[in-house]
């Protein structure tokens, strides 16, 4: 018999032990001032201000991310910045407040650091409010299909306004360590934004640096899609806000108590570096001019922005086609019920468009409160084209405008226009031309040899059925410079009763024999050879 | 000697709140007393490289605080408890010693272990995840207390920290301030004399500006003798004794 020995058990296997992992000093002390701050505290005002001020007036929208990228610098930062001001002058003034100044004057870490802690927990949890609301913007926007990409400038120019908020807010509290300080720090950045927005209406160019300023006067739906965004002036921004912010954190390291010889000079040389870079941005935001499409800083400007964004348009299959950038693909439905009318009567004329296209919203100088308007639409080429910017437009789902909404305005702001320029009335193209030249409010004249131009195009919109055709060109110098001839509208300032008479006759024909006389005689009326008398 | 005073002097506009010290104190556990106003915070807040002197030499371990790289060495070895607390209440008990660790530039793998420690010591160990805001005054002091010892300083400066402390935290206290005595400079600032007599091994007593008694407990008690001086302790009435001579100029001490 053989015994076995016994076979030892298996020694347990030894469990790893965990390593507890020591972070560095500054990062520990982050961490505290991160778990201690205020803001968490303030992350619901935030949530819900950014719901207030920024998605619900984004979500009123159509979802171009244009739109929301725009607003997610200028609402959200009116918004936020002054509270952000508030909070980190609340926690600037912590040590004095709490009675804390000795017991912390006396530590061997530079003062000027742990200042810097504080600050970069205030300035953490407000960037993550910031950036997690954009990201929520964004998400949605992005379910919604729209076309294309995010802009990130203005985002950036938001998240570097928080620190530069946070860093302003910090400096105050700091350095007037009461309790009053926040609100005032509050209030004033309130102010600061508030004298921006005046000093843009006033034309000011240093102004542009406005930080809420995204495109200069550009409606936030006309720009970045056609062509890239044009970050000129948020460069200038970034540089402004984030030399602003250094300056404000900088100063707080000069003082003798902030720290040593070595480091209060590096605070001098980052307070000197950041009024550089503010001044420097303030100096390329006056040099900042509007061009087609958008703010140009010339010693920034990227020549890469200025060449179009490829696309493939979507086009309706009626037998005008009317065609859009694909951002624009939800409202090609309404785009189509608004010209259909127009283009129905006019198919088929010598001149008339072949083809409805969408075109960047391009900027021209006027002489409107904001010193620019927009080019209205164009027919050009061979066969004829429709050139159509949308610029300045509610558009449906924007605000209360509904699609019917949208679609009379359309009808009534382009059907007129297009006429106009088929039937030769000089009035549309010069006042075009006018527009483009810086010349609002040109009222065609009502000349005899254009009587007939005249009482045809009345008749014409009242076909379509505009029974108040659109205002005068000059009532809209601004809102993308389309509009009736004001003598076609209006019957001039007082029309010719004969005109009149013609204009009713014409209009009372049958669509077909309208169309057909058209046909034989567009082209003579267009020259101004055919009389009043002559039309039907 | 860790503490080296020589004519310190330290003005608050017209105020000579510090007229002239000179001092040298070594390890071991050195109270100053002196009644209110007598500039003992004054003096405890230069020792602690808050205030700088107005005129006088000041060399603290060794070193001289007017260089900002030993004023950083001589914080890094440096407690202090202030006498008024001031403290944020959202941080808990542990957070706050931390943070003051840090702040001291401990290095960050010593310093959960001597948190835990200093806590301990002061006998918060069930409190270390409390608020600041729920503590009573007595346990704030305490906490007060550890961030001070937290980094186990070579010189300790605790100005009134029995204020507020029941009858046996303060024994508790007492035995703390005599172990830590052993291998560091603890000054202690106080207007309670038998704080001074159970702790201190040396002892200062100031009055407007200036030491008017410096010695052990036993000799001021002995500075009692022959006089009338009130007192319900033998130490306060040695006490009593020489603020009364330093009041009418006979100078009891030099």
């Amino acid at each position: 018999m053989t015994a076995t020995a016994p076979t030892a058990p298996e020694a347990p296997a030894r469990r790893p032990v965990p390593r507890r992992v020591t972070l560095p000093a500054p990062a520990r002390l982050l961490r505290l001032e991160l778990r201690r701050s205020i803001m968490p505290w303030l992350l619901p005002l935030l949530a819900v201000l950014f719901w207030l001020a920024t998605y619900r007036p984004a979500m009123a929208n159509p979802p171009f991310w244009n739109i929301r990228s725009g607003m997610a610098q200028s609402r959200a930062m009116l918004a936020f910045a002054p509270l952000l001001a508030g909070a980190a002058a609340w926690a600037g003034s912590r040590e004095r407040r709490r009675g804390m100044a000795d017991l912390v004057g006396m530590t061997a870490l530079p003062r000027w650091a742990g200042q810097l802690a504080a600050w970069a927990a205030t300035t953490c949890w407000a960037e993550v409010a910031y950036l997690t609301g954009v990201g929520v913007l964004f998400v949605v926007t992005a379910r919604q299909g729209a076309w294309g990409g995010p802009l990130l400038w203005p985002v950036a120019v938001g998240a570097v306004f928080v620190a530069a908020s946070c860093a302003l807010g910090f400096a105050a509290g700091t350095l007037l360590p009461t309790r009053f300080t926040p609100p005032l720090a509050a209030f004033a950045m309130f102010l600061a934004l508030a004298g921006g927005a005046f000093a843009i209406q006033e034309n000011v160019s240093y102004a542009q640096i406005w930080p809420l300023n995204v495109q200069g006067p550009f409606p936030l739906d006309s720009y970045g899609i056609f062509y890239p965004y044009v970050s000129d002036l948020a460069i200038a921004q970034v540089m402004f806000l984030a030399g602003l912010g250094a300056a404000a954190l900088g100063g707080l390291g000069l003082p003798a108590a902030a720290g040593g010889r070595w480091l209060r000079r590096a605070a001098a040389v980052v307070t000197a570096a950041g009024l550089a870079a503010a001044g420097t941005g303030v100096a390329l935001a006056g040099t900042a001019r509007l061009e087609a499409h958008g703010m140009v800083i010339p010693a920034l400007h990227d020549a890469a922005s200025d060449r179009p964004t490829p696309y493939t348009p979507v086009c309706s299959h009626t037998a005008v086609p009317v065609c859009l950038q694909p951002a624009y693909r939800a409202l090609l439905p309404y785009f189509t019920a608004a010209f259909g009318p127009t283009l129905s009567q006019l198919a088929g004329l010598p001149g008339a468009p072949v083809r409805v296209t969408q075109v960047a919203v391009t900027s021209v100088r006027a002489d409107g409160s904001n010193g620019m308007g927009f080019g209205g639409p164009v027919i050009s080429g061979r066969p004829p084209v429709l050139y159509l910017p949308l610029a300045g437009m509610t558009l449906p789902g924007e605000g209360d405008e509904s699609a019917a909404e949208f679609i009379a305005t359309l009808r009534q702001q382009d059907g007129p226009w297009i006429m106009g320029i088929l039937v030769g009335l000089p009035g549309l193209v010069a006042a075009q031309a006018g527009a483009e030249a810086g010349i609002n409010g040109f009222v065609p004249e009502a000349s005899s040899g254009r009587s007939a131009q005249m009482a045809v195009l009345d008749a014409l919109i009242r076909a379509l059925g505009l029974a108040q055709p659109a205002p005068p060109p000059n009532a809209r110098a601004n809102q993308g410079g389309r509009s009736a001839p004001s003598g076609a509208s209006q019957g001039s300032a007082s029309p010719a009763r004969q005109e009149l008479a013609a204009a009713k006759r014409f209009a009372a024909l049958p669509a077909t024999a309208r169309h057909a006389w058209l046909m034989t005689h567009l082209v003579a009326l267009r020259a101004g050879r055919i009389s009043l008398s002559e039309v039907p | 000697m860790n503490v080296e005073i020589t004519d310190l002097i330290r003005r608050f506009g017209r105020n000579q709140a510090v007229a002239g010290v000179d001092l040298d104190v070594g390890t071991g556990v050195f109270g100053v007393l002196g009644p209110n106003g007598a500039g003992k915070t004054s003096l405890l807040r230069m020792l602690a490289t808050v205030i700088p002197p107005s005129s006088g030499t000041l060399r603290l371990l060794g070193r001289d605080p007017r260089s900002y790289p030993q004023r950083r060495q001589i914080r890094r070895r440096l407690g202090y408890l202030p006498q008024n607390l001031g403290y944020y209440p959202g941080f808990t008990v542990a957070e706050f010693v931390e943070y003051f660790a840090l702040l001291k530039e401990m290095p960050p793998e010593r310093v959960p272990t001597a948190v835990a420690v200093a806590v301990e010591r002061t006998g918060l160990g069930d409190k270390a995840r409390a608020k600041l805001r729920t503590l009573s005054g007595g346990m704030l002091r305490r906490a007060g207390i550890a961030q001070a010892i937290v980094n186990e300083p070579e010189l300790l400066l605790l100005d009134e920290p029995t204020a507020g402390l029941d009858p046996e935290q303060r024994v508790a206290f007492r035995a703390l301030l005599r172990d830590l005595g052993q291998r560091a400079t603890v000054m202690v600032s106080t207007h309670l004399v038998e704080d001074v007599g159970a702790a201190c091994s040396q002892v200062a007593l100031m009055n407007q500006g200036k030491i008017v008694f410096c010695g052990t407990p036993d000799e001021l008690t002995a500075q009692a003798e022959g006089t009338d001086a009130e007192g319900d302790a033998p130490l306060e009435r040695g006490y009593s004794a020489v603020l009364a001579a330093a009041r009418t100029g006979t100078g009891a001490w030099s």
